[in-house]
């Protein structure tokens, strides 16, 4: 019970008493029957994350290098930039988010995974229809509707792989053990049952049978926005509300406040999708109906980031001691900025300035990488060495991956968001010219923030290789473990 | 166990709610808009797209065109789209009725299209514009579609629609570069863009 | 278009009258009476409260320690 050893496995010495060795044995067993569902999700989110990040540069590129790859049609611009979306939200994204969900949703019901065949099903059929979909995006057949670009042969297979989750979810709920209902398992609850929803709902109103006009542009942005806050929002905040106070071995500081923040999201959060369309040729009623709820999320967004804050409290000085930690910390006040980010962004008279600007684009990645990615992190790092039994092999790559991460990110989105603002301005007045070589245009007072932009993405791309290395050389590791004979376990050194 | 009804209750009932209001509510006041008839023309507005122009619709769709333009034009007095040009009034919902995906676009890293028929009405420039944007409009960051285009041998004398390029853009001596007919089918798409027809409830 | 609204101000009677019933329900079955103890749930023998679980990986490390 040495607190101040190095390693995650030494803290875990022989057991005192009968009951600590009891519920060891009961967290093993959650733990080993999540191995391989979850080691595998993990596995193929990685190779979506490394696809999703070459897209992102070429992307990145293009836009300030436009003859850059310029011939090949697979890779034009129009298509790379979707394929990227894709491969990082359902690639790389949703599959993290689901192997956390698999692991953190036994834990907490305290019951090994049951109908583990339904999870593994449900990696292969997603990893199948986010492949199918992706060439056929890069094919050109993309379906034109914005986080909805998966041809129509590609989505009947992810529908399949998100249904078996969602019963997996209801099932596993259903027969836990634990009688407490903790945080986690709500937001949990809500993500599983959410998304198969929203996305058969979607796929019936704008592919099956679509409606006509514009209420397209209602049903595509209730649904988009809804993937991020009622999909990917929830599993983030699970996770924080789980490993926060699990590594610093602190309970969160107010229960109440975090049901609060639960009910509140729940509540707001899916009716913000029409901020995406202000101004747009839709009625004023369903435009300012999201613009209020878009507001109304302050309440959720202080709530939550209020709690994770007084938890912390008085605990800061930890994260030089846990990288889990720092990606939480990070992902945690990402969230809180990148939401009043968001709000601000909603309001009329901003969104006069900064719609269809790269404001836009900054608060997106405010939200998908600076929350959700960095929290993905740190929750990989924290379980797969329960999984497998192995400690990760090297701190220093930890530590490159951090901050590679944290810079890389902040250097795409303060200046991209500044820019943006720029951009906005100046295509809000009608004496600067869109385009204009020589004097200051609208397109050309953007090429700074583009090149930044790139060269983030370059920094990014070293954490994310960084977080490959850490995580292929752990699988060698692993398989190696397991060839050697088994010796006295009262050994450390082998 | 027995709050777990109650969570998926509260679950199911936040998600039904904001699709009656975001989704049901609108296709309910705007979903059954036809297309009107125009007092001065006689004509219906809009009117359906030509079987070519359909087909640019499929290729501006393919090529992910709305990831850099957007097809709508916000009031007067709500940001510069109408001083700037863009059209002689906002575009409302009875323009997208034909549209199957609408296609309005959140970014302006190029300009808004709605009337980009209006604005451009040269099929030539249109063409030579979408082979390299560069030609007519240096310092664009639009990416350029040669694969749109093809290069050929020159027969008895040049096609009518090859490209007329110098330059560094010119093919080799004896070659001319013509327009797929993809490429002739999204020039139709784009000249077919126009948003101007006055309608009463776009005062 | 009188749907619209009758849809409309339903939603905004339903569904708060609904959600104020289901917290009543809760507060009369004893749901929020120790919420504090469900803060505590996810703390047990193994890794009790005040203990930390996460570390960097020594730089020495070739750990492969199984759990007993």
């Amino acid at each position: 019970m040495n607190a101040s050893s190095p390693s995650i496995l030494r803290a875990l010495s022989p057991a005192d008493t009968e009951d600590e060795s009891q519920s060891r044995a009961l967290l093993a067993e959650v733990d080993a029957s999540c191995r391989w569902p979850v080691m595998l999700l993990f596995s193929f989110s990685l190779v979506w994350l490394l696809i999703g990040t070459v897209f992102a540069l070429v992307a990145s590129w293009k836009m300030h290098a436009p003859d850059f790859l310029g011939g090949i049609s697979w890779l034009t611009f129009g298509r790379v930039r979707p394929a990227h979306l894709n491969a990082m939200v359902y690639g790389f994204a949703s599959q993290a988010g689901v192997g956390v969900t698999l692991w953190l949703m036994c834990r907490l019901c305290r019951t090994p995974l049951i109908c583990g065949w339904m999870a593994a099903l449900a990696g292969v059929f997603w990893n199948l229809g986010v492949a199918i979909g992706i060439a056929g995006i890069l094919a050109g057949h993309s379906t034109g509707m914005e986080w909805l670009e998966f041809p129509p042969y590609a989505t009947p297979i992810l529908f399949a792989a998100f249904a078996l989750i969602a019963i997996w979810g209801i099932i596993t709920f259903r027969y836990r053990r634990e009688p407490h209902l903790y945080i986690s398992q709500f937001y949990l609850l809500g993500a599983l049952l959410w998304f198969p929803w929203l996305y058969s709902m979607t796929q019936v109103l704008l592919v099956m049978d679509p409606v006509r006009g514009v209420v397209q542009a209602a049903v595509n942005w209730w649904f988009a926005h809804n993937v991020l806050g009622l999909w990917l929002t929830p599993i983030g905040l699970a996770a924080i509300y789980y490993f926060i106070p699990k590594v610093i071995g602190r309970p969160v500081h107010s229960y109440y406040l975090s049901l609060l923040g639960f009910w509140s999201l729940a509540l707001f959060y899916n009716w913000n999708g029409m901020h995406h369309l202000v101004g747009g040729p839709l009625p004023a009623w369903l435009i300012t109906v999201s613009i209020v709820a878009s507001v109304m999320m302050t309440i959720p967004v202080l709530t939550v980031g209020l709690n994770h804050h007084l938890t912390m409290w008085g605990n800061f000085h930890r994260l030089k001691d846990s990288p889990v930690l720092r990606f939480m910390v990070f992902g945690g006040m990402s969230y809180t900025v990148a939401s009043l980010h968001g709000v601000l962004l909603a309001l009329r008279s901003v969104s006069e300035v900064t719609h269809f600007t790269h404001s836009t684009i900054a608060h997106a990645h405010i939200g998908m990488y600076a929350f959700f990615a960095m929290v993905m992190f740190g929750s990989i790092y924290y379980i797969v060495p329960r999984l497998i039994q192995v400690e990760w092999p090297s701190a220093r790559l930890i530590r490159l991956h951090f901050w590679a991460a944290a810079l890389g990110i902040l250097l795409y989105v303060v200046p991209l968001a500044f820019g943006g603002v720029m951009q906005g301005l100046a295509m809000n007045n009608p004496d600067v010219p869109f385009l204009d070589p020589v004097k200051h245009s609208v397109v050309t007072l953007t090429l700074p923030y583009l090149k930044t932009r790139s060269l983030s993405g370059i920094l990014l791309g070293i954490g994310h290789l960084a977080f490959a290395v850490s995580f292929i050389w752990i699988l060698i590791r692993w398989m190696n473990a397991g060839r050697r004979p088994k010796t006295s376990t009262a050994d450390p050194s082998v | 166990m027995k709050y777990g009804p109650l969570i998926f209750f509260g679950i199911f009932l936040t998600l039904a709610a904001s699709w009656c209001g975001l989704v049901l509510m609108p296709q309910i006041q705007i979903g059954r808009q036809g297309a009107v008839r125009i007092e001065e023309t006689g004509e219906f507005y809009p009117a359906a797209r030509s079987g070519v122009a359909q087909q640019g619709f499929e290729i501006y769709r393919a090529n992910g065109c709305i990831y850099c333009h957007s097809q709508q034009v916000r009031m007067e007095g709500f940001g510069a789209d109408i001083l700037r040009n863009w059209g002689q009034r906002r575009t409302v919902a009875r323009d997208y009725l034909n549209d199957k995906p609408v296609m309005l676009g959140t970014m302006r890293t190029g300009p808004d299209l709605a009337n980009i028929g209006v604005r451009q009405t040269s099929a030539e420039w249109h063409a030579t514009h979408l082979y390299n944007p560069r030609i007519p409009s240096k310092g664009s960051i639009m990416p350029p579609f040669p694969f749109l285009f093809e290069k050929r041998k020159i027969g008895s004398h040049p096609s009518a629609d090859a490209l007329k390029l110098s330059g560094e853009f010119a093919p080799e001596p004896g070659y001319e570069i013509v327009p797929k007919p993809e490429g002739k089918a999204l020039v139709q798409y784009l000249l077919s863009l126009k948003a101007n027809t006055p309608l009463p409830e776009a005062k | 278009m009188i749907i619209i609204w009758i849809i409309f101000v339903s939603s905004v009677v339903v569904l708060p009258a609904t959600a104020l019933l289901a917290l009543r329900w809760t507060a009369r079955h004893g749901g929020f009476d120790d919420l504090q103890k469900t803060a505590l749930s996810i703390f047990d023998e193994e890794e009790p409260v005040g203990r930390m679980t996460d570390r960097f990986p020594a730089s020495t490390a070739n750990e492969k320690k199984p759990r007993s």
